[in-house]
């Protein structure tokens, strides 16, 4: 038995006026949230027409498509995201399913080479793709397993319907994020504080990943259902809270050598939309979480990114990571893509990625600004403690605690040009 | 230091690692501490901040201490008495995460019992805030990355509220704090740095439970000076160990990780003699007997198991650092004192007290005295020696004679009447570490004067505890 697409009428729509417009042929990714038993797909994507691909005529191009797919996947909130490629043509060739595979499959390599987290057990690997023939108007649906490099095409439904995401929830929160990792002593260029900053995020991420996950203030049982008690066809709402310790295992206390360090300090606005066909609180937890890590993780590249084309190096920097800012999607529901917006651009930038990216009219008024608040560099933020409220510590009533004297060195120093101290007693 | 009352009935455990991490310039030492000083005060903050959470471990229930005192499920209110929050406690059979029904509620026992809780950050925040800054330091420097292992314990009574113990649980983690950044401030050396723990150690009545914080890695021969300042500070004797690291306390609920049986005797009901009092071995010690560490000894090896009782009381008391000494190693340190010859290590040959005496004085450096009686109907006249020795020294006793060893655990004995009865651990056990079986079949039990071979001689080695702390 294959797998069943429920897909918003507005994608019918779309994908018929994709049909009515285009020579070559067309395509595009398919967005939406895969569970167990069903998928539902909220979005189609045309690709973005690049300078090339008119002049080469009718062939696709598989990295414009998964390169499109790798920025899109970072403007799609925790619960959305790429499931598949779409491909309009007006020919029945045999080799177009062999393209939509090549397509499905690059797609997927290059989107998880840039994840922070594990792939849990109960995640879904198949990818859909989907066969538009202008000239039969007949569209076909198949998936692949993109974990399976000898995986076959297997028949799906494709089925239209209004109101898919109506009625989905919205798990969301805002999070503090205070890193700091120290910058190798050997070179400090860019490519190192690139490698640095991932494997400081991936501890983080880790971090966030074994964290507790409160929802509306309370801890529930991982398999019970969210929206459990609540009445059919309205829109829920929930907050999350999140409780993390370092992990326990002690790592080899060092004071090595360093370059320097890098920190990341700030707040983050997450969220992630749960389908409405009663979805359990650990698949909210899982997808919170996820998006926590990647959007913290895709503003960190972006900015790197930028700062790798801007010339030299400065002792001391502060950079700005770009704000996030929320667009609904014109569907019946409280789905939204977003985009981030850097403190030196205005919001008609982000409406004309939204354009070219996401293929969304928006107008200033339908943005979600409200969320986050820009980042501004000043003079104190240089030395700022982490944005938690503080209190002065009080000196503990009793002073009559005693330190144990110790003699021996025990730390390490990372590199052979250190330094090692030794004690006598 | 935390100073308990260790009358009170429940001891509320909080754990959890912290990170320090700070760059320093280590040439300047000067404000290197003041940096690590800075780090260590953001850490206070932050235990002291709102975003710091307690959790109740294995349970749903988390608490706020510094937002007053909200906790989660929301039955639970800052004047909820402590003794409501182990309801809430999954135990191993329980399947729901829910309060247990009054029905289901376990037995109180007569000990202290320990909630554990879990130190904790909350990440998420009302917002709206500012999206984050990145800011990079480019300088040649130290980086310093440690865990501080926080372990704070304070007893409170059953009816104190959570409130009240939440005050104290956050004097104790600030404390523990200052602690760590005093040990730590003292113990560097140009850029190395030493990274404290704290251990608890169970002192006499009325002390009680007491927190120290020592510096992880250092062994027990260079704290030595410490330990004397502990012993005049806590007005403790200066003959026997508190605070070396092998009598920290272990809490209840922690299974040892060895897996031996850990002093069975003290579930038994001990016998009344008319004016008996009770003798009994002081301290912890590991059951050893047959077959353990797959070591098929049946028949021939228990003076070895009643030696290794004994190593293992020396080396929980912190007298002796050594592991619990393996049949070949027993043997070698016999040939190594010239007592076997060489072809005694793999042999299955018996040994006996004074062969006890002498591994003990080989390997662990312990002295023992010797009792000898001519017939075993005399045992039962020793009562006042065998009492004495469980006054002063408190380590358990290997008898042997006939064709038997054993351990002797204690005594119950009448001053007036000269009845005696004698805690008897068996070394000829050969099942598995089931608690229930071994007292209830008596292979750890109560022993009448008929229990010795009364024509017998026996052999008793009495091992000597080392006057030190």
């Amino acid at each position: 038995m294959g797998r069943g697409y429920i897909v918003e009428d507005t994608v019918e729509r779309y994908l018929s006026k994709l049909c009515e417009q285009q020579a070559g042929p067309v395509t595009g990714l398919l967005i939406g949230q895969s569970s167990a038993q069903r998928d539902f797909v909220v979005m189609a994507i045309r690709t973005p027409q690049s300078e090339e691909s008119t002049a080469a005529g009718n062939s696709v191009d598989k990295e414009l498509v998964s390169e499109h797919a790798r920025q899109v996947s970072r403007m799609l909130p925790g619960g959305l995201s790429v499931l598949g490629v779409f491909i309009i043509t007006d020919t029945d060739a045999k080799d177009t399913l062999t393209t939509l595979r090549q397509l499905v499959f690059a797609v997927e390599n290059l989107i998880s080479s840039e994840l922070l987290w594990n792939p849990a057990d109960d995640d879904v690997t198949d990818s859909v793709t989907l066969h538009v023939n202008t000239k039969t108007r007949k569209t076909v649906c198949r998936t692949f397993d993109v974990k399976d490099p000898k995986s076959t095409a297997r028949p799906a439904d494709w089925k239209y319907q209004s109101g898919v995401c109506s009625s989905w929830a919205t798990v969301s929160c805002c999070l503090n994020v205070n890193l700091l990792v120290p910058l190798p002593h050997n070179k400090t260029s860019a490519e190192n504080m690139d490698r640095c900053l991932k494997e400081g995020l991936k501890v983080w991420a880790n971090q966030i990943e074994s964290g507790v996950c409160l929802i509306d203030g309370k801890k529930l049982p991982e398999d019970s259902e969210l929206t459990a008690g609540q009445r059919r066809n309205v829109r829920q709402m929930y907050s999350a809270q999140l409780l993390i310790t370092p992990d326990d295992q002690r790592l080899p206390d060092v004071v090595q050598l360093c370059g320097g360090s890098v920190s990341v300090r700030g707040a983050i606005h997450s969220r992630a939309f749960l389908h409405s066909n009663k979805p359990k609180a650990k698949l909210a937890e899982k997808l919170l979480k996820r998006d926590v890590v990647s959007t913290v993780a895709s503003r960190v590249q972006m900015l790197l990114e930028e700062e790798d084309q801007s010339g030299d190096k400065q002792q001391t920097e502060q950079l700005c990571l770009p704000r996030r800012v929320f667009c609904p999607v014109k569907v019946n529901g409280p789905v939204c893509v977003c985009d981030y917006q850097f403190s030196d651009e205005g919001l008609p930038e982000v409406i004309d990625r939204l354009k070219e990216m996401l293929d969304m009219d928006a107008a200033e008024e339908d943005l979600d600004t409200r969320q986050e608040m820009t980042a501004e560099v000043t003079e104190s933020s240089v030395t700022t403690e982490p944005t938690v409220e503080t209190v002065k510590a009080s000196e503990p009533k009793k002073n009559n605690y005693i330190g144990v004297a110790m003699a021996t060195a025990v730390a390490l120093l990372a590199t052979a040009a250190s330094m090692l101290y030794l004690n006598d007693i | 230091m935390v100073v308990v009352d260790s009358d009170s009935e429940i001891i509320l455990r909080v754990k959890g690692p912290l990170e320090l991490k700070c760059q320093l310039d280590t040439s300047d030492a000067q404000l290197t501490r003041r940096v690590i000083s800075r780090t260590f005060e953001s850490l206070r903050s932050q235990v002291q901040s709102e975003s710091c959470v307690l959790a109740v471990c294995d349970s749903p229930v988390f608490i706020w201490p510094n937002k007053s005192v909200h906790a989660t499920p929301e039955e639970i209110t800052p004047n909820t008495p402590c003794e409501d929050i182990q309801q809430w406690i999954q135990t191993d059979d329980q399947e729901s995460a829910g309060k247990r029904s009054a029905k289901k509620k376990s037995k109180k026992s007569s000990s202290a019992s320990v909630i554990n809780l879990r130190l904790m950050m909350e990440l998420t925040q009302p917002g709206p805030l500012s999206a984050p800054i990145l800011s990079k330091t480019v300088q040649r420097s130290h980086f310093l990355a440690a865990t501080l292992p926080m372990d704070c314990v304070v007893c409170i009574g059953c009816s104190d509220t959570i409130k009240y113990a939440c005050e104290r649980l956050l004097e104790a983690l600030t404390r523990q704090l200052c602690d760590m950044e005093k040990v730590t401030l003292q113990h560097m050396r140009g850029p190395t740095v030493l990274v404290p723990e704290a251990l608890h150690f169970l002192l006499p009545e009325p002390k009680g439970l007491v927190t120290v914080v020592y510096t992880e890695g250092v062994s027990d021969s260079q704290l030595e000076t410490q330990r004397k300042e502990l012993h005049q500070q806590f007005e403790l004797p200066d003959d026997r160990p508190y605070f070396r690291r092998a009598n920290a306390y272990h809490f209840p609920n922690e299974p040892y990780k060895d897996g031996y049986l850990r002093n069975p005797h003290v579930v038994l009901t001990h016998p009344t003699l008319d004016n008996g009092k009770l003798y009994l071995v002081q301290g912890i010690y590991s059951y050893h007997h047959y077959m353990q560490d797959r070591m098929d000894d049946n028949g021939w090896g228990c003076a070895y198991r009643s030696l290794q009782t004994i190593c293992s009381w020396f080396q929980q008391q912190g007298y002796v650092e050594r592991s619990v000494p393996t049949h070949k190693e027993i043997q070698q340190a016999l040939v190594d004192v010239g007592d076997k010859q060489a072809s005694f290590v793999g042999s299955r040959q018996w040994i006996g007290s004074i062969e006890v005496q002498a591994v003990l004085n080989q390997l662990l450096g312990i002295t023992s005295k010797i009792m000898f009686v001519s017939q075993g109907s005399e045992l039962a006249s020793k009562g006042r020696e065998l009492a004495n020795h469980f006054l002063t020294e408190g380590t358990p006793i290997m008898i042997g004679g006939g064709v038997l060893a054993h351990t002797i655990l204690g005594v119950t004995w009448s001053e007036t009447t000269g009845q005696i009865r004698y805690l008897i651990l068996d070394p000829h056990y050969t099942g598995a570490e089931d608690l229930q079986l071994i007292t209830d079949k008596g292979w750890c039990g109560w022993k009448g004067p008929d229990f010795w071979d009364q024509t017998a001689y026996y052999n008793l080695c009495l091992p000597q505890r080392p006057k030190v702390i």
